[in-house]
């Protein structure tokens, strides 16, 4: 909402913002990134839900109304930008300790030890990419700050990645920078991580696990560009909690997500697509697809490994109808939903050997997983914003299907759009185990971007690799 | 026993560049002139549809009515969810409302 106020405040219409105590941390430094460091902020001093209903009232009517009146009355002064390093200024000079220390009292850390980024190593990585090193990919929000391919490198070096890895890098960061992405709401309370999901010969060619243990820490593909993809979210795009003041409000938050690959052997082996194909690529490309990730169900399978209808109905019951079904007011509303489905080998060739198809799935979910209205009225994303069903499906937000009755217990689908549901082959190939990944709706929609290779990639590979 | 000293001598010294973007902010903006008077004057209520935090905006005009007799407000209906999924589009049809609305200042929020 601090983005309304600037709008405002641009045409010459005065602003104050009203903010929670919990968010004032975050407040200041958003409204330096939107270039008005000094925006008048009326703070609610209390804990949302805490004060009982005459608390509030008294506290609004006293403190907020106040600050709203002397807000709107201030005469602030502006402040000058501190300026920034240019790419190649050296900031810091010291031993390996030295530099850990520096880059942890700054917060350009994630709290684990950091390859130094010196001139040398990022140079070995812009080797792996043609583009040029002081090209903007992106204004990243809330910090407002350029991702060029120099920074990625800087980046991509301190996560410990190899520099062949720099086109990946390029493409997951290009995604995050497209505006549909929504990276500024990645520092929102329910704490989201960006989850990269791989395909294509890449896939092989940088090593990345896709077999057992896909989704853990192990293989330094998959674990240090998705160490990248949150270490790039803290240092350029400014989510991360300063001394003072951050831009992150992850409420209790989770930890990065490892790159997951998919296992295209297997999936070509019973005639499916891999996702990148179904996010419209040719089939052979490397492609990167970034989406939010907000939890993971438990193992949705256990060791029966019976037909196709009796697993789609075990999936479903256990994550369609289970803690999925509780975030999925908001993808009704917003009409922006990307969960995604993770299921071994063993599975998908059961679902196929049946006839299925990834669509098929997806279908079965959409038809088969149901909440009751009630529950979706009284759910987050719906709750509050005074709608009902049926109103969004009279306004024409909703299909007519959410408003078949005026039953609050009637039943509704959980998903709404069964094409925006990614069904992704990965995992043990001996065991049959499935895995569901909700993401935060609009917030980190699944956006997925080509690899782009230097020419002499083969080249650099071999010569890296002798 | 090694010589701390000595080794630390020894140790490799790292010239590191910085991790962070660029700002693109621009230079800071001046911010609309102050109204020190809301007697009479046209307040928008901007709002997030964040959970029930919309509860702050009667009580706000209530108060605020008390205070100045003449001041009007527009509803937050007007101008659009501010945080939602289509936030971008609601911020660029803002400076139109506040201009045909005759807004003199904004309360946007709530941060929660």
């Amino acid at each position: 909402m601090l983005r309304a106020s600037v709008a405002a405040e641009k045409v010459g219409v005065r602003s104050v913002s009203l903010i929670m105590s919990a968010f004032m941390a975050q407040a200041r430094p958003v409204a330096g990134s939107l270039g008005v460091g000094n925006l008048p902020l009326a703070e609610y001093k209390g804990v949302h839900g805490l004060d009982s209903a005459e608390e509030f009232r008294d506290k609004v009517a006293t403190q907020v109304v106040n600050q709203i009146v002397e807000g709107l009355a201030s005469y602030v002064e502006v402040a000058a930008p501190a300026k920034d390093p240019g790419p190649r200024d050296i900031v810091f000079r010291g031993s390996l300790t030295e530099v850990q220390g520096h880059f942890h009292y700054n917060t350009w850390t994630d709290g684990l030890p950091v390859i130094p980024p010196t001139i040398e190593k990022v140079e070995e990585f812009l080797r792996f990419t043609d583009r040029f090193p002081d090209e903007v990919i992106g204004t990243l929000l809330p910090a407002r700050c350029e991702a060029t391919v120099w920074n990625v490198a800087v980046n991509g070096v301190m996560a410990g990645c190899r520099p062949e890895y720099m086109p990946v890098l390029l493409a997951i960061v290009e995604a995050m920078a497209e505006p549909e992405w929504r990276i500024e709401d990645a520092g929102s309370t329910p704490a989201w991580e960006p989850l990269v999901i791989v395909n294509g010969p890449i896939v092989k060619e940088l090593d990345f696990n896709y077999e057992s243990g896909t989704m853990r820490v192990g293989r330094q593909s998959n674990t240090s560009i998705g160490r990248f993809a949150r270490l790039y979210m803290r240092n350029v795009a400014g989510l991360r909690a300063g001394r003072d003041e951050t831009m992150e409000k992850g409420v209790i938050g989770t930890t990065f997500s490892v790159v997951l690959a998919e296992n295209e052997d297997a999936v070509g082996e019973i005639g499916w697509k891999p996702l990148s194909v179904e996010q419209g690529f040719a089939a052979g490309q490397s492609v990167v697809s970034v989406q939010s990730v907000l939890f993971n169900s438990l193992i949705l399978l256990d060791t029966r490994m019976d037909g196709a209808a009796e697993l789609v109905r075990r999936i479903a019951r256990a994550w369609g109808q289970g803690d999925i079904a509780y975030w999925s007011p908001a993808g009704m509303y917003y009409d922006k939903w990307f969960p995604l489905l993770v299921v071994t080998p063993a599975v998908a060739k059961i679902f196929a050997r049946d006839g299925w198809t990834k669509d098929d799935i997806k279908q079965y979910l959409y038809e088969n997983c149901k909440t009751t209205a009630r529950e979706a009225e009284d759910g987050p994303g719906i709750r509050g914003t005074g709608y009902s069903l049926c109103q969004l499906v009279e306004e024409g937000k909703l299909p007519r299907e959410y408003c078949a009755s005026a039953d609050p217990e009637r039943l509704v689908p959980v998903f709404r759009r069964p094409e925006t549901i990614a069904v992704v082959v990965s995992g043990d190939p001996g065991v049959g185990r499935a895995r569901g990944y909700t993401n935060n709706h609009e917030q980190g929609a699944r956006v997925s971007k080509i690899v782009k290779l230097p020419v002499r990639w083969k080249e650099l590979l071999d010569e890296d690799r002798r | 026993m090694k010589n701390d000293s000595t080794y630390a001598a020894r140790e490799p010294v790292y010239e590191v560049v910085w991790p962070l973007g660029r700002s693109a902010a621009g230079p800071p903006m001046r911010l609309s002139p102050p109204i020190l008077d809301l007697s009479g004057k046209t307040i928008g209520e901007l709002w997030s549809h964040r959970g029930d935090s919309d509860a702050f905006f009667p009580i706000i005009r209530e108060s605020l009515r008390q205070r100045f007799p003449d001041i009007k407000f527009v509803h937050y209906d007007t101008f659009g969810d501010t945080h939602g999924a289509n936030e971008a589009e609601v911020i660029a049809g803002l400076p139109g409302l506040l201009r045909q609305y005759a807004v003199d200042a904004v309360i946007s929020g709530v941060g929660v």
